[in-house]
């Protein structure tokens, strides 16, 4: 009994630790990634005890590879890339070592042992040792990552094509991706606004239209719309406002409306906690406790709070703590008080 | 301990990317110990420390960044602001003004610049800061830099 659980564990940590070692992506490929990763875990929570079903009858050693139609021949695979794959491990070293804390990692052990007891497992964690071992046994080992290569988009290719093969749970999942896109597209094309949104599928780099070259770049509100197609102005357009936030800015700092309406578009955050350097999530993205624009993740902030409470920015107290500021300014106590309220809010 | 851990290990491969874009600056990591570095810092020139290699030893708390490392320095070295027998240093940043955001690296970018600013009036070494108090900045200079070719510079020969 307790093999079928075991067995039925690979799969999604695979896809979980999987996950942060390429968050270095394009965007586009990272969100739909994701978005794969999420309905997978889904399907697997829905569908677990089906597969905990297949599992029975084969307890030998393939137990896991065997319950899936790839079967051995991703087995072979997975021989084959154990070798070539030593390279990329150092990404998916780094980034699991930021991430063990995480609930995500900690059915490795359970897994990396059952692959030690299977053939092909022992390919893996033979040659390498501690850390790195568990993290290669764990990233290659649920079949359907069974031949992931080090080029990323071979490696984008194939576990599309393996997903399919594996359980025609997400058959279509491209066409849904494709019709997120196009709504996000739709979303954002009558913005009325001159903000280039740098969501990843939104092509901003397209071609002017001629009513946007015509019209002033100082005339405010007119000239967005001249634009009739929805299309902004490219980075190195000469016309484009200069008090615009350059792209670059704004891949760091999304727009905190765009988040909470498009889920998948924080995923394009390509920075880090300049204090933990851990990934940060939804809440951090949007997250700006300090006027002077320094941003940081909701438990480095706490940390911060319980110590001296100053902006690591700028030094400046964060608007929290001082009850006596807020009691002698008369006209700033309601924002103060607000301030205050908020980060309650974000901090529980 | 996990959080320092992962942001010394980013600044470990931070320092080494850029290893050769502040050629005044060598910051290395213990092989064993990723919370004990090691930096040679060049002396600033136009000031007593010029030609000299001085070596700071930073010993990097659990709660690093939240706290600020330990830094003193190995090589012996005449300056109102660093303890001339355990090579403590006086530095605002080190103590009370330090911020998360800093890094080893601007660590040592703020000690180049307290070498070649010393701050008297809050001395740990108290007869070069005497010295630079009373005015006499020529004598302050020949100590240091005698101090500089005793320690901080390859023995001849």
């Amino acid at each position: 009994m307790g093999s079928d659980s075991i067995a039925a564990v690979p799969i999604p940590s695979a896809a979980n630790t999987k996950n942060p070692g390429k968050k270095k992506r394009t965007n586009r490929s990272a969100k739909l990634k994701q978005y794969k990763i999420d309905a997978r875990r889904e399907q697997w929570l829905s569908q677990g005890a089906v597969k905990k079903k297949g599992c029975k009858d084969g307890l030998d050693d393939d137990v896991h590879v065997s319950s899936s139609p790839v079967g051995k021949q991703s087995k072979r695979e997975m021989e084959k890339v154990g070798t070539r794959r030593r390279g990329g491990e150092d990404d998916v070293l780094i980034h699991q070592d930021s991430d063990s804390e995480s609930p995500s990692n900690s059915p490795i052990s359970p897994n990396s042992s059952v692959l030690c007891g299977n053939d092909s497992g022992t390919n893996f964690t033979g040659s390498s040792s501690g850390a790195s071992s568990s993290s290669s046994s764990s990233s290659s080992g649920g079949c359907f990552s069974g031949n992931i290569t080090e080029e990323e988009e071979d490696d984008e290719e194939e576990v599309e094509q393996e997903e399919e093969v594996d359980d025609g749970c997400l058959d279509d999942w491209e066409a849904v991706a494709d019709a997120l896109a196009a709504d996000e597209k739709h979303r954002a094309s009558p913005q009325d606004e001159p903000v280039v949104e740098t969501d990843s599928s939104c092509e901003v780099t397209d071609g002017l239209s001629s009513g946007c070259l015509d019209s002033k770049p100082g005339s405010g509100g007119t000239v967005p719309r001249a634009s009739g197609n929805g299309k902004a102005w490219r980075a190195d357009d000469a016309f484009r406002p200069q008090t615009l936030p350059n792209l670059s800015k704004q891949h760091s700092m999304p727009n905190p409306r765009f988040v909470g309406g498009v889920p998948w578009s924080c995923m394009s955050v390509p920075s880090n906690c300049p204090i933990c350097c851990e990934d940060p999530d939804l809440t951090d993205t949007s997250f700006l406790p300090c006027n002077c624009g320094f941003r940081l993740c909701l438990f480095c902030h706490k940390r911060i709070l319980e110590q001296d409470a100053r902006c690591p920015g700028c030094r400046k107290q964060y608007e929290c703590e001082p009850i006596e500021t807020e009691a002698s300014v008369h006209g700033g106590s309601l924002t103060l008080r607000l301030a205050r309220s908020v980060s309650m809010i974000e901090r529980s | 301990m996990q959080a320092s851990r992962a942001r010394l290990f980013k600044e470990y491969k931070e320092v080494q990317r850029e290893k050769t874009a502040d050629p005044d600056i060598q910051l290395v990591c213990d092989d064993s110990n990723i919370f004990k570095w090691t930096a040679l810092i060049k002396g600033p020139s136009e000031t007593p420390f010029d030609g000299g290699v001085f070596q700071l030893a930073f010993s990097v708390p659990e709660h690093y960044p939240l706290q600020p490392p330990q830094v003193r320095f190995l090589t012996k070295i005449f300056h109102p602001n660093v303890h001339f027998k355990t090579g403590e240093i006086c530095l605002d940043i080190l103590k009370t003004a330090w911020s998360p955001a800093w890094t080893l690296q601007s660590v040592c970018r703020a000690i180049i610049a307290l070498m070649a600013h010393p701050e008297p009036d809050s001395p740990l070494n108290c007869d070069s800061g005497n010295l630079l108090r009373s005015g006499d900045v020529r004598g302050y200079q020949s100590m240091a830099r005698m101090y500089t070719r005793l320690a901080a510079m390859p023995k001849k020969g």
